[in-house]
């Protein structure tokens, strides 16, 4: 298929999606009762000290994988278990049906396992002609189904009691009633025989200890623990990366593993099995089959090698708002969600994950849950640079980038011009809700702003900056939003500053600050700007350095320096303008001790607050605009998810996906309703265009404020 | 009560598992022959011959299996064995399974009875650590369960259900001065 066809599928497999609105619900309430029992089972527990402590030991066994591997073969040989280490998924299926073929296996039981959706071993079996019956409940399901898992975790998560019931029907030749309970017994009765009859066991592990030369297994259902009893072979398929060094590293796993996952303080079951235990007599023959298909080639990969921490919890797909827009199946190929993004580049080809790549919203939603810190925003990324210069950007995009945006002057005077042409769109006002023809789509679940007459640049000489003695000078970067479309905030802005004894300055060469050529795959020339932006805004010296918008903020403080980190030219200069940007909620009170600088509104007006994605989990800031906005006296109603994405995501909401962006807008306007404030306030140009547009589309009369906007208003009046 | 012992109860009654304290043999049979109908499988256990358990039952007419496990795995109503140690903070009983009928009368019938002397109880991960590298270093082949409540599911629209493939009922019944044997096999 070529790159046009796929995009064009994709799109119509997440539109597709986007028609089953009970998936939808059942996805989202799964996400909220998901988050509550997760905490509830962290209570008490460092979460971040457990996940450093599990992502540091594994990149110890990732760096000296050939040691603990072959402890572990020793360990394991010694107890009398056979080990084969598979290179590529047809190794290990030739492995496993070979083996099955000689000792004459007719029937084979399985417990749950990704590795083996991973290779398609069932395929591979029944090309053998060898029946292999799943019996865990949800993999027994969608085996039925003929379908794959939507979930790492719960593999049928995508059905309903309904489907089931029908398809146990067709399985029993009875009615089955669509009761769960009743299901549940369906299934324990109809396979509890073919433990009894297989000839095989097939298994995964969670982990393998190389101390011990022992697998463990996390389960809840039980089955894992009767096909590993009573067939008289029992393969275990286990992935590379489940390689820990010692028992104590089993058991920090199987702390955290069960409540990121679930929420469970614990599984019903966790069996650790080593060699060849009795069974029926004699001794169980034990293959432990341990596949690398990939996983070497990710160790090696420098940006994206910290995926092989991953324990398979499947909490990123939890609180993926993508996920549970599109459920699994649209946003997966084998492996689901963000982490399988990244597996499905490395263990099914790029090509397989490249419409996923460009699904991810960049929110960092995951970043925040995962148990093995692992980075996913970033790693996709980098796949998605990668993917960019695989494939190219698109002509468009790249014209754009290359010619226009890294050309400073020509980018902003275009964007002078579009501010004139629009006018006949615009009449006057100050958003656009129709737009003609084909560019129409884009207004269609919000209005849009429209591109100022004069940008904050060209109004900045006449600001009042008077300032008898500054505590601080300051440089402001706007980013292209605040500047061109929001000029207004870099008003409050000096005002606030100025009221706070900070002379504010605007260096006029800043430009992008690259982020969107950096997500649509440019790495050139997010380059590029950086070094133009690192000159701009180091060129005054200033005391620090100060934003309005967090993907900015992110820019400078984290992409500049990964962008110029090995340039030596750059280097030094980068990490200082790292260190001197602030966003401007932080720097007001962290920084100038705002306690009392603001008046109080009589009339506490009710105000509700969204956390911007890049703000709360990229700089983690959130308590700040809080706190300001108590300040200036606002009664402050948190809002449900209030640091979900409002599915902005910059060209995310335009070009690459704009019906899953508009779903997960409504989301959100739907929990900013449900407070009752009359205001929302954030702290990013980019959400508030996403949910001012939509708050207005809707007809909802509440406002979409920037703090810096709060905060002028509730500045003493003189 | 010892802290450890009654954090374990509550722990264990959390996830929807039985946790009592029985006085004496009598008491763990009264409790089996309460809840149980049908045959009992009964392995070998050095906890259950010291509470001289298998003898009480029999005597209180309970049919007790105490070979070809296999066969009659299917067809019993229950399993009864002796728990290792247990994990307070989890309420979690350590089942040294390695016997092939340990591991049947824990996974085949619809209910688990474990006895358990409550001075074998450790308070977490940490505590049960040693013992079971120890239990490692016993024996090369090692088949090493913890059973933390009944068998569950969670796979049809994510509602919890009680009793898919393993054991619906977990009973662990807290008997002093039976072992003190954490490596029992
Ligand atoms: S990437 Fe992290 S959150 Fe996602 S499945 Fe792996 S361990 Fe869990």
């Amino acid at each position: 298929m070529n790159k046009v066809e796929r995009s064009r599928n994709y799109q119509h497999r997440v539109r597709q999606a986007l028609n089953k609105p009970r998936l939808q619900e059942a996805l989202h309430r799964f996400a909220d009762a998901y988050t509550l029992a997760r905490e509830k089972a962290f209570a008490g527990q460092d979460f971040e000290e457990l996940r450093n402590g599990i992502g540091k030991m594994k990149d110890e066994v990732r760096d000296n994988i050939d040691h603990y591997l072959n402890q572990f073969i020793a360990n394991a040989e010694h107890a009398g278990a056979k080990v084969f280490v598979a290179k590529t998924a047809a190794e290990a299926n030739a492995y496993i049906t070979q083996l099955a073929l000689e000792k004459n296996v007719q029937k084979v039981v399985k417990s749950k396992s990704m590795a083996s959706e991973e290779i398609h071993l069932n395929q591979a079996l029944r090309d053998a002609n060898i029946k292999a019956l799943e019996t865990d409940l949800g993999e027994w399901i969608i085996q039925l189904a003929g379908e794959r898992p939507s979930h790492m975790v719960m593999p049928a998560i995508h059905m309903f009691k309904e489907e089931v019931a029908e398809l146990f029907s067709k399985e029993t030749g009875r009615e089955e009633p669509a009761e769960i309970e009743h299901l549940v017994k369906v299934a324990r009765d109809q396979l509890r025989q073919a433990y009894l009859e297989a000839d095989m066991g097939i298994s995964g592990a969670n982990i393998a200890v190389s101390e011990t030369g022992g697998l463990a297994l996390v389960t809840n259902e039980g089955n894992a623990r009767l096909v590993t009893t009573l067939p008289k072979i029992h393969v275990a398929l286990v992935g590379l990366e489940k390689l820990v060094p010692r028992l104590e590293h089993a058991h920090d796993i199987i702390n955290v593993l069960p409540k990121n996952a679930t929420g469970q303080m614990v599984t019903s079951y966790i069996t650790w099995i080593r060699g060849a235990v009795p069974c029926a007599d004699e001794k169980k023959e034990l293959h432990i089959v341990f596949l690398d298909n990939g996983r070497t080639a990710l160790a090696k990969s420098p940006h994206c090698k910290d995926a092989l921490r991953c324990i398979k919890c499947g909490a990123c797909a939890n609180v993926c708002p993508v996920y549970q827009t599109v459920g699994g199946h649209v946003f997966g190929h084998i492996y689901i969600s963000a982490i399988g993004i990244i597996l499905t580049a490395f263990f099914h080809g790029l090509e397989n994950a490249s419409e996923l790549v460009r699904a991810c919203i960049g929110c960092r939603a995951c970043v925040a849950v995962c148990p093995s810190q692992i980075d996913l925003e970033s790693i996709i990324l980098h796949l998605r640079e990668v993917l960019g210069e695989e494939e190219g950007i698109g002509a468009g995009k790249a014209l754009v980038f290359k010619k226009v945006m890294r050309n400073r002057k020509l980018f902003h005077g275009l964007l002078r011009a579009a501010s004139r042409l629009q006018k006949p769109v615009t009449r006057g006002e100050r958003t656009i809700r129709h737009l003609p023809l084909f560019f129409s789509g884009l207004t269609e679940w919000r209005t849009l702003p429209a591109i100022a007459d004069a940008p904050l640049r060209d109004q900045w000489a006449t600001l009042n900056q008077v300032q008898a003695q500054a505590k601080y000078r300051v440089a402001f970067f706007a980013g292209c939003l605040n500047d061109f479309v929001y000029p207004e905030l870099g008003h409050d802005l000096v005002q606030v500053m100025n009221h706070l004894g900070v002379e504010v300055t605007m260096p006029l060469d800043q430009n992008c600050c690259g982020v969107p050529a950096l997500y649509s795959g440019d790495r050139e020339t997010a380059i590029a700007l950086a070094e133009q932006n690192v000159a701009a805004m180091l060129a005054d010296d200033p005391d620090y350095v100060i934003t309005t918008c967090p993907t900015c903020t992110m820019a400078l403080q984290r992409d500049f320096l990964d962008l110029l980190g090995d340039n030596p030219v750059w280097a030094e200069r980068a990490r200082h303008l790292s260190e001197i940007t602030c966003d401007v909620s932080r720097f007001v009170v962290e920084k100038l001790n705002s306690g009392t600088s603001f008046e109080k509104v009589a009339d506490p007006a009710a105000v509700t607050y969204h956390d911007s994605c890049h703000l709360k989990r990229g700089a983690g800031v959130w308590q700040q605009p809080r706190d300001l906005l108590a300040q200036t006296g606002r009664d402050l109603v948190e809002m449900a998810h209030s640091d979900r994405c409002c599915g902005f995501g910059g060209s995310y909401s335009f070009t690459s996906q704009p019906d899953i962006a508009k779903r997960i807008l409504n989301d959100k306007i739907s929990d900013i309703e449900a407070t009752g404030a009359k205001c929302v306030a954030m702290d990013c140009p980019g959400c508030m265009m996403q949910i001012r547009g939509g708050l207005e589309k809707q007809g909802k009369k509440i406002r979409a404020a920037h703090t810096i906007e709060i905060m002028a208003e509730a500045l003493p009046q003189d | 009560m010892d802290k450890k012992i009654t954090q374990f109860i509550q722990a264990l009654r959390n996830v929807g598992g039985v946790a009592e304290v029985v006085k004496n043999a009598a008491d763990a049979v009264a409790h089996i022959g309460a809840h149980l109908q049908g045959p009992l499988l009964a392995p070998d256990s050095h906890s259950l011959q010291q509470a001289g358990l298998k003898d009480f039952l029999s005597q209180a007419g309970i049919e007790m299996v105490c070979d070809d496990f296999r066969a009659n795995g299917a067809k019993a109503a229950g399993g009864l064995t002796g728990a290792n140690f247990g994990i307070a903070a989890t309420g979690t009983v350590v089942l040294e399974s390695t016997d092939e009928n340990v591991r049947i009368a824990s996974t085949l019938p619809e209910k688990h009875f474990v006895v358990l002397d409550p001075a074998k109880i450790v308070s977490d991960y940490n505590a049960a650590l040693p013992i079971v590298r120890k239990l490692h270093e016993q024996w090369p082949q090692v088949y090493l369960a913890y059973l933390t409540g009944p068998s569950r599911t969670a796979d049809i629209e994510r509602v919890l259900t009680i009793g898919v493939h393993g054991p619906r009922e977990l009973h662990v019944l807290l008997l002093e001065g039976i072992s003190s044997d954490f490596m029992e096999r």
